[in-house]
C-alpha cells in the first residue's frame, strides 16, 4: 500500500517537474509579427480654395455607420489624419463639416485601399473647363432671351 | 450660402422641396395674371445668366469668404419671376459645379428665392407717395438689396442651427455659423449698394425693366 502511494507521488512530482523546467532545447522556433496601420489623412477645402480651418471630422467605422468611430478638428490647412482600425475591413465614411458646409468622402480600408481620392470640388476641373461650362450656361440663357424676344407674326 | 448635399435630414430636404413647389406654383399663377406673360421672359433669362455666374465670385471677409448672390437685384428687375429664375440658377450651379446640391434644391431655393419677392415688395415702397427722384429710387434699392441678403442668412442660419447632428460638437459648430453669418454684413451693405446703382442706371436708360410686379 505504502509503496504505491510513494509512486504515484513519484509519478505527479516527475510531471509536475516538467512543466516547471524550462525547455531551451526547443526555442529556435522564432515568431514574427507584422501590423500594418495605414494613416489617412484627409484635406477638407472649400471650392474657393481655401482650407476648412477647424472643421469638425466624423469618422464611421464600416461596422457602425451611425456612431462616430472617432471625432476631432481640422487644423489650419484643413488637415485631419486618423489610423483606422485595420481589423475593420470595408468603407470608412469620414464626414466634414463646418457652419453648414462640409460632405462625405468614403475610404476603402483593407483590401483594394486606394491611395488617394476624393470628391466634390471645382477642383476636379480645370479653369477653362469651369469657363467653358459657364459660357454654354450663359449662352443658353441668352439663346431663350433671344427666343422669346423674336417678332411673332401679328 | 448654399447648403450642400448630406447636411440636411431627408425631412427638411423633402419640406424644402414641398414649400418650393408651393411658391413655384404661386409665382406662376402671378405670371399667368400679367397681361403679356411672355414678355419679362427674356429679361428673366438673362438675370438667370447672371446669378449663375456671380455666385463664382468670391469677395473674401476675413476668416471666411461670401459669394455675391444678388436675389434682392433679381426681386427689383424681376418680381414673381425672380423665384422661378433663381430655382434655375441653383439647378444649374448645383449640376455643374457641385455648389449647393440636388437635394437641398429645394431649401436653398427657399432661402435665395424667397426674400427675392420680399425685396420686390420693399423696393415696390418706392412709388408710394408723388415724390419721384433718382435717389428715392436708388434708396429703396439699396433698401431692397440689403434686405433679401439679411433674410437669407437669417433663413440659413435658422434652418442650420436647427439641424446641428448629435455627433457634432454643438458648441464648436454654433459658434461657426454665427462667424459665417457675421462675415454677409458686409456682402448687406455691398449688395444694397449694387442694387442702388443699377436701379439707378436702368432709371436713366430704360425704365420700363423697373416695372415688375
Amino acid at each position: 500500500m505504502g509503496n504505491k502511494w510513494i509512486a504515484v507521488a513519484a509519478v505527479i512530482g516527475v510531471l509536475v517537474l516538467s512543466l516547471l523546467l524550462p525547455a531551451p532545447a526547443l526555442a529556435h522556433g522564432v515568431s514574427i509579427q507584422y501590423t500594418s496601420d495605414i494613416e489617412i489623412t484627409i484635406i477638407a477645402k472649400y471650392d474657393s480654395g481655401e482650407p476648412m480651418a477647424g472643421a469638425q471630422v466624423a469618422v464611421y467605422a464600416p461596422d457602425d455607420p451611425s456612431t462616430p468611430w472617432l471625432t476631432g478638428v481640422c487644423d489650419d490647412e484643413g488637415r485631419f489624419s486618423f489610423t483606422p482600425d485595420a481589423s475593420k475591413p470595408g468603407i470608412w465614411d469620414v464626414q466634414v463639416r463646418l457652419a453648414g458646409h462640409g460632405g462625405m468622402v468614403h475610404i476603402p480600408v483593407g483590401e483594394g485601399t486606394a491611395t488617394t481620392g476624393g470628391i466634390g470640388g471645382i477642383g476636379g476641373y480645370s479653369y477653362l473647363q469651369i469657363v467653358l461650362m459657364a459660357a454654354c450656361v450663359i449662352w443658353g440663357s441668352i439663346g431663350t432671351a433671344f427666343y422669346f424676344r423674336r417678332r411673332r407674326p401679328a | 450660402m448654399h447648403i450642400p448635399d448630406g447636411i440636411l435630414p431627408v425631412q427638411v430636404t423633402a419640406a424644402g422641396y414641398a414649400a418650393t413647389a408651393a411658391v413655384t406654383w404661386y409665382s406662376l399663377r402671378k405670371i399667368k395674371q400679367k397681361e403679356d406673360s411672355r414678355q419679362d421672359i427674356p429679361k428673366a433669362s438673362l438675370m438667370t445668366a447672371a446669378f449663375f455666374v456671380v455666385s463664382l465670385i468670391h469677395i473674401p471677409v476675413p476668416p471666411t469668404s461670401v459669394h455675391l448672390v444678388l436675389n434682392g437685384l433679381m426681386g427689383v428687375l424681376l418680381g414673381y419671376y425672380a423665384f422661378l429664375a433663381i430655382l434655375i440658377g441653383l439647378f444649374f450651379q448645383a449640376v455643374m459645379f457641385g455648389h449647393g446640391g440636388l437635394t437641398t434644391l429645394g431649401v436653398n431655393a427657399i432661402i435665395m428665392g424667397l426674400p427675392a419677392i420680399i425685396a420686390t415688395y420693399v423696393f415696390r415702397l418706392s412709388k408710394i407717395g408723388n415724390k419721384d427722384s433718382p435717389r428715392k429710387d436708388g434708396a429703396f434699392g439699396f433698401l431692397a438689396g440689403l434686405v433679401a441678403i439679411g433674410i437669407s442668412v437669417a433663413l440659413f442660419v435658422v434652418i442650420l442651427l436647427s439641424n446641428i447632428p448629435t455627433d457634432l460638437n454643438a458648441a464648436v459648430e454654433q459658434a461657426a455659423i454665427f462667424t459665417l453669418a457675421v462675415a454677409h454684413l458686409p456682402l448687406m451693405l455691398i449688395e444694397g449698394v449694387i442694387t442702388a446703382l443699377i436701379v439707378i442706371f436702368l432709371r436713366r436708360v430704360r425704365p420700363t425693366m423697373l416695372s415688375s410686379l
